[in-house]
């Protein structure tokens, strides 16, 4: 879990690449990531849990959420995106330290 | 079409857009949004949620590559090197005390957040 949440900001702040391109190479990196995890996952688990009528309908608002998602970042200024990951992350952090 | 279909797209749309605009795989939507919205259990929903992240990180991914958003180099350079820690993870891991990985990887985040907040107040003192 949390591929993205890893990728994002150690580009930004070990290789100063800018936000914007660093959330995109993300995304692209998770599709390989994902892939490799799915049979390790599915052949690990005695019985493989998962729920492919949810994932359908899932998929149905995802697909268009990430295609609106990637075509407006390019207009997010750099600055307001590093805002909103921070808080992303912040959020995410303490809801782990607090309630691991 | 069921009112947890409405409830599932929904989430979808969502975890999408944020996959697209921050770049996370979706996860972070899909699974509350599977175990809060639709009542399904912890593991059922981290199940799906990871088949559910491949069409959305293409599509998500592949519109960043026609937007020319991606640097194509780094990309491949990390999800290659992700395809060998998801492959070393699955061995290694097989008891992790699990409170106290959360709260290393919680802090990890929070140091992130942290220094992601300072470079967007101070854009002129990057660190290196």
């Amino acid at each position: 879990m949390g591929g993205g949440f890893v990728l994002v900001p150690l580009q930004v702040l070990w290789t100063d690449t800018p936000q914007r391109n660093a959330n995109a190479n993300s995304l692209v990196a998770i599709v390989p990531i994902a892939v490799a995890a799915l049979p390790i996952y599915y052949f690990r688990k005695g019985s493989p849990q998962i729920d492919f009528h949810v994932a359908l309908f899932l998929v149905i608002g995802s697909v268009v959420g990430a295609y609106v998602g990637a075509r407006l970042l390019s207009r997010i200024p750099d600055r307001q995106l590093k805002v909103a990951v921070a808080i992303l992350l912040g959020v995410a952090g303490f809801k782990e330290l607090l309630f691991p | 079409m069921s009112w947890s279909d409405v409830v599932a797209i929904a989430g979808g749309l969502g975890a999408g857009f944020l996959s697209g605009t921050i770049g996370i795989g979706g996860g972070l939507l899909f699974v509350p949004t599977m175990t809060v919205g639709l009542r399904l259990s912890q593991a059922v929903a981290q199940g799906t949620s990871l088949v559910a992240i491949i069409p959305t990180a293409i599509v998500g991914g592949a519109t960043h590559i026609w937007r020319r958003n991606v640097l194509l180099e780094p990309a491949l350079l990390m999800g290659g090197g992700g395809v060998f820690g998801a492959v070393i993870g699955a061995l290694v891991a097989v008891e992790v005390p699990g409170p106290w990985l959360a709260r290393i990887w919680g802090g990890f985040l929070v140091f992130s957040a942290y220094r992601l907040a300072v470079q967007a107040i101070r854009p002129s003192q990057k660190t290196p």
